[in-house]
């Protein structure tokens, strides 16, 4: 605006003012500057200097160009604010343009590097308990004989004399039953001591005892005799004992179900050998040896259960047979963990448990 | 059992090299456990089982070799020269009881020279490990091992009046053994004695008054059947175990009575000369009935899964010395040989044929049927457990069910009764079954943290054992089988943290369980709440019991949890500060059959109210959350506790701020502002009433 030509109506065909003019050539050259600097800046920091030279929300020259705005006349305060505004909205979208640009540059991977850290440094790492290594192999046990319909079961371990011996054929002049080498109670039950069960083939027999054929169950629990603790004995240990009753059952159904457990335990196509052997509630009664590290290993005892067996728990021996398995816990899993003295197992030191 | 290779030739002729034997012999079910030279013999080590004591000798073990290799098997047949004298004349025998003793017999052989035994009697006994003594011991030493059957010579001249009596010793009588150590006796055992005392402690070992020696002229030939229970009892009892015991204990044959009786009189009148008098004095009878028994014609193929031949089964029973006994179209008949009083059963029979055949011919590929087959919910709770444990850092400890006094002495959260004894100890001094893991657990720890561990956070999941407890009875489940004792499953934790990480730990295995607290929704079946206990092992005002509360029933206790107390902890090591908890999973095992059904979850939008309570200092988290589940109906979603404080000045005495928490969501709309309101109006008016509660503003 003029004030000096009092003039009171714009004219379209106007000449245009000369502080118009001036201040269209001013926005030019910023226009011209920014872009220069914009272009210019190669790092985060000299854009950020550009900004505040031009956009500067206090001091920016833009923010200077708006006193000289308000001072056109309203004539021409159009055309100087549509200039002005596409001056903004320019130097405006080429800082966004190489902002991006910038930070393109210092990303890796087309992820931005945000505050960059020391990546060895220790993580927060959250502590995880350990299930004890006997019972990861009771599991494991467990886990392949379902596989072939085995239901794992559990029972007392306190005992009385039918299920831990008679019903087992061993009977009462059978030196198993020695007071030296059992754990016997010193309450009685009528006149018979109860005790410490000596094996899991206690379980099968309360099994029978109670449910027809056809099972398949795997017994599996702490079982105690007397022997003094060594590296490869302890009184107290665990035992998995399968057994399986149905109609027509061989010894070579014995042999294949325990071929498969070696081979699904051990992996690969493991061999295994049976030698004869004697337990009173087996008959024929074998010794397992697996195959391992090219070695025969001993891993426990086996049989078809003994038809005395099968009548004590009221089966007719003559429709239903079956056999009989039984692993020493310890000793399968000292093998595979390479574990030298089993009291190690029951020692509860943090530092081995930690290990499986 | 250890066999000489150049004495089994004796009776098989092998031409095998003794690596073939030892291994035909181990697939057989003589396990073999060493061979080595000694001089120009060999000794091969078998374990011989304790049904096969007619492998306790070189002819039992020869006409296993004979069959397994196919030769034939010659056994000697003694006919020692009867001189002069009757032995009826010189000596008496007499059994008192014959369950100790069934049979004995004696020969007399006078006038012998007690020297040493020849070269190649020493030599054989050198390769099974006995040293030579003389040679009358060392020819009952070489029959004993040669048939299996023991015998023993006395100096007659020591017997008094030569009468010979077989009794049950009496309680504290005195023996003194060839060992020159002297033995008190109990009325379990057998002796051979004569008027003035024992003479032998039957089946074990001799006498030093009878005793064979330089100075012996006249014997008397000992060739009996001990009872195995009474030469049991006399060789662990007396820790006196030896050759002759271990037989006895497995039962010889009986018809190797006569004939080891024969061969050492033959053997002793050849090496020591002498005189055998006529006759063999005799009491007692010999019982020696081998079974026939009955082999189904399909049994064996029906055992094993494999066919053998007949003519094969038979070569095999013939050749282990049974008497065929006939045969029809349904079986064969077969008598067992004396020597295998183990073989009374067709199945016995069935064992004998695959023992020699071979188990390299059952197969294992057998196809066996597919079943269904279910985690019990035993098993599933083992599980669930474990593994909320284990998330939260713990490791899984195992420790010896039979503890010492001093670990029973603390007392069980499961009942009064005293612990059960057992004999003997699992460990030195450890004798009692333990009523409650925890202070295994807390030693366990003590143990594991004294080595430096990173940590000494564990836990266990093992049965306690209770002897029959009224007081607990009521309690609920019990898996008792004989009604006298009972077997709890616990899970027991110890954790460095204080009560409110134990009581955590706790309700996350109760929560993985698939148990609530039982505020949440007491129109439910089931659910938890903690009670203030009292108990020795926690300090006090420290410890609460879990109790299991059940719509329409008594609450049961199925938990506790405390800080451990310090006396406890001082008998412990002194440990520094420890919490724990013990949970009994059988009263928690069926939450494990409940199936798991969806709750449908609203997406509509909730809203948040926090409320500042102000209630009396006493009155307990419990009772507020009761109030305010008792008000909240269906629409509160969550109740949270944010924050306890208690402040003289800005709240009073005796009060404290309780800050919790609510969500309240609808499932079937946008919850309105007045809906959200009337609720939580609700709920402060149930806690104004129910615990005399204020809002503070």
């Amino acid at each position: 605006m003029s004030a000096e030509t009092g003039s009171t109506e714009p004219s379209e065909n106007a000449a245009v003012s000369d502080l118009l003019a001036s201040f269209l050539s001013e926005t030019d050259s910023l226009c011209t500057a920014a872009k220069t600097a914009i272009a210019a800046a190669s790092d985060g920091s000299m854009l950020e200097k550009a900004r505040i030279e031009f956009l500067g929300a206090r001091s920016g020259r833009l923010k200077a160009m708006t006193q000289l705005l308000s001072g056109l006349t309203a004539v021409d305060r159009p055309a100087g604010g549509k200039q002005f505004n596409e001056a903004k909205a320019t130097i405006t979208a080429l800082f966004s343009a190489a902002r991006e640009r910038i930070a393109a540059a210092q990303t890796k991977d087309g992820l931005a590097v945000v505050d960059a850290i020391d990546v060895t440094l220790p993580g927060e790492r959250v502590r995880i308990g350990h299930v004890h290594p006997l019972t990861q192999t009771i599991r494991r046990v467990q886990e392949i004989m379902s596989r072939l319909g085995f239901e794992s079961v559990d029972g007392p371990e306190v005992e009385d004399q039918w299920h831990n011996f008679e019903a087992l054929a061993i009977g009462a002049e059978h030196p198993a039953r020695d007071p030296l080498d059992n754990f016997y109670l010193a309450v009685a039950q009528g006149t018979e001591p109860l005790l410490l069960r000596s094996q899991t083939s206690t379980v099968q027999i309360r099994v029978m005892e109670k449910r027809r054929p056809p099972l398949r169950i795997v017994s599996l629990g702490r079982v105690y005799r007397p022997d003094t603790a060594d590296a490869t004995h302890y009184p107290m240990f665990h035992q998995v004992e399968g057994l399986l009753i149905e109609p027509g059952t061989t010894m070579a159904h014995l042999k294949s179900v325990l071929h498969f457990f070696a081979s699904s335990f051990l992996g690969g196509d493991v061999r295994v050998r049976f030698r004869p052997s004697f337990f009173p509630f087996t008959e024929p009664s074998v010794e397992v040896d697996m195959e391992w590290d090219g070695r025969w290993i001993e891993m426990g005892g086996a049989g078809m259960v003994d038809p005395a067996v099968l009548e004590s728990v009221g089966y007719d021996p003559d429709a239903v047979s079956g056999f009989a398995f039984g692993l020493g816990v310890e000793r399968i899993a000292a093998r595979r963990y390479g574990v030298a003295d089993i009291r190690d197992f029951y020692r509860n030191d943090v530092r081995f448990l930690e290990q499986f | 059992m250890i066999i000489s290779t150049n004495w089994l030739a004796d009776y098989v002729q092998l031409q095998v090299l003794p690596a073939s034997l030892a291994d035909r012999l181990l697939m057989s079910g003589l396990n073999h456990e060493s061979t080595r030279a000694v001089g120009a013999d060999t000794a091969i080590e078998i374990e011989v089982t304790s049904n096969r004591p007619d492998c306790l000798g070189h002819i039992g073990v020869a006409r296993e070799a004979a069959v397994l290799f196919s030769r034939p098997l010659s056994t000697p047949d003694p006919r020692p020269l009867e001189g002069k004298g009757d032995a009826a004349r010189s000596i008496t025998v007499e059994i008192h009881d014959q369950t100790l003793c069934p049979f004995y017999s004696a020969r007399v052989i006078r006038g012998v020279r007690v020297g040493s035994s020849p070269q190649w009697l020493v030599d054989r006994l050198r390769t099974v490990g006995i040293e030579s003594i003389n040679s009358i011991v060392d020819i009952t030493n070489y029959v004993m091992l040669e048939c299996g059957q023991p015998l023993h010579a006395f100096d007659l001249q020591t017997i008094q009046n030569g009468c010979i009596t077989v009794r049950r010793a009496l309680a504290g009588e005195v023996f003194t053994a060839i060992n020159h150590k002297t033995y008190s006796l109990t009325d379990k055992m057998c002796v051979v004695a004569d008027a003035v005392g024992p003479l032998a402690l039957a089946g074990v070992m001799g006498g030093v008054r009878s005793e064979i020696g330089p100075q012996t002229v006249d014997i008397l030939l000992e060739c009996a059947q001990f009872a195995p229970l009474a030469v049991r009892a006399a060789a662990r009892g007396l820790v006196l175990a030896s050759a002759s015991s271990y037989r006895f204990e497995r039962g010889p044959d009986p018809a190797a009575v006569d004939w080891a009786s024969r061969r050492a009189a033959a053997m002793i009148l050849d090496n020591a000369g002498g005189m055998l008098e006529s006759g063999t004095v005799t009491a007692g009878t010999l019982v020696c009935a081998p079974a026939s028994v009955d082999l189904r014609h399909d049994r064996v193929a029906n055992v094993l899964g494999i066919n053998i031949q007949a003519a094969r089964q038979q070569e095999i029973l013939l050749g282990l010395g049974f008497e065929s006994e006939g045969s029809d179209a349904v079986c064969s008949r077969w008598k067992a040989p004396t020597w295998r009083r183990d073989v009374s059963r067709e199945i016995d029979l069935v064992e004998e044929i695959v023992r020699i055949e071979g188990y390299d011919r059952v197969p294992e590929d057998e196809p066996i049927a597919a079943r269904p087959v279910e985690l019990s919910l035993h098993e599933k709770t083992l599980r669930l457990a474990s593994d909320a444990l284990v998330g939260a850092g713990l490791c899984e400890a195992m420790t010896r069910s039979v503890v010492n006094d001093a670990l029973e002495t603390t007392c069980s959260p499961w009942g009064s009764a005293l612990p059960l004894v057992v004999s003997p100890a699992l460990v030195r001094g450890a004798d009692r079954l333990r009523r409650t893991l925890l202070p295994s657990l807390l030693e366990a720890r003590m143990g594991t943290l004294a080595v430096g561990a990173p940590h000494g956070d564990l836990f266990e999941i093992a049965r306690a054992y209770l002897a029959d407890d009224t007081a607990n009875k009521d309690q609920g489940t019990a898996s008792s089988r004989s009604g006298l004792i009972q077997e709890p499953l616990l899970l027991s934790l110890v954790t460095s943290g204080n009560f409110s990480t134990a009581k955590g730990l706790a309700e996350a295995v109760l929560g993985r369980l698939g148990f609530d607290p039982w505020e949440i929704n007491p129109a439910s079946n089931t659910g938890y709440e903690f009670r203030p206990l009292q108990l020795d092992l926690f300090s006090p005002g420290r410890a609460a019991e879990i109790m299991l509360c059940t719509a329409g029933s008594t609450a049961i206790r199925i938990g506790v949890v405390g800080e451990i107390a310090q006396p406890i902890r001082d008998r412990f090591g002194s440990q520094p500060a420890v919490s724990a908890a013990e949970l009994r999973l059988d009263r928690l095992e069926f939450a494990a059959g409940i199936e798991k059904k969806l709750q449908s979850l609203s997406d509509f939008p909730a809203i948040g109210r926090d409320l500042n309570l102000v209630v009396g200092e006493a009155v307990p988290w419990a009772s507020i959350a009761a109030a305010i589940y008792s008000a909240a109906g269906k629409l509160l979603e969550e109740c949270r506790l944010v924050q306890v404080w208690q402040d003289v000045e800005r709240l009073g005495a005796g009060k404290k701020s309780v800050v919790v928490s609510l969500r309240l969501r609808s499932a079937t709309g946008t919850l309105s502002g007045d809906d959200a309101m009337r609720t939580i109006d609700a709920i402060v008016a149930a806690c104004g009433q129910q615990v005399g509660a204020t809002l503070r503003a």
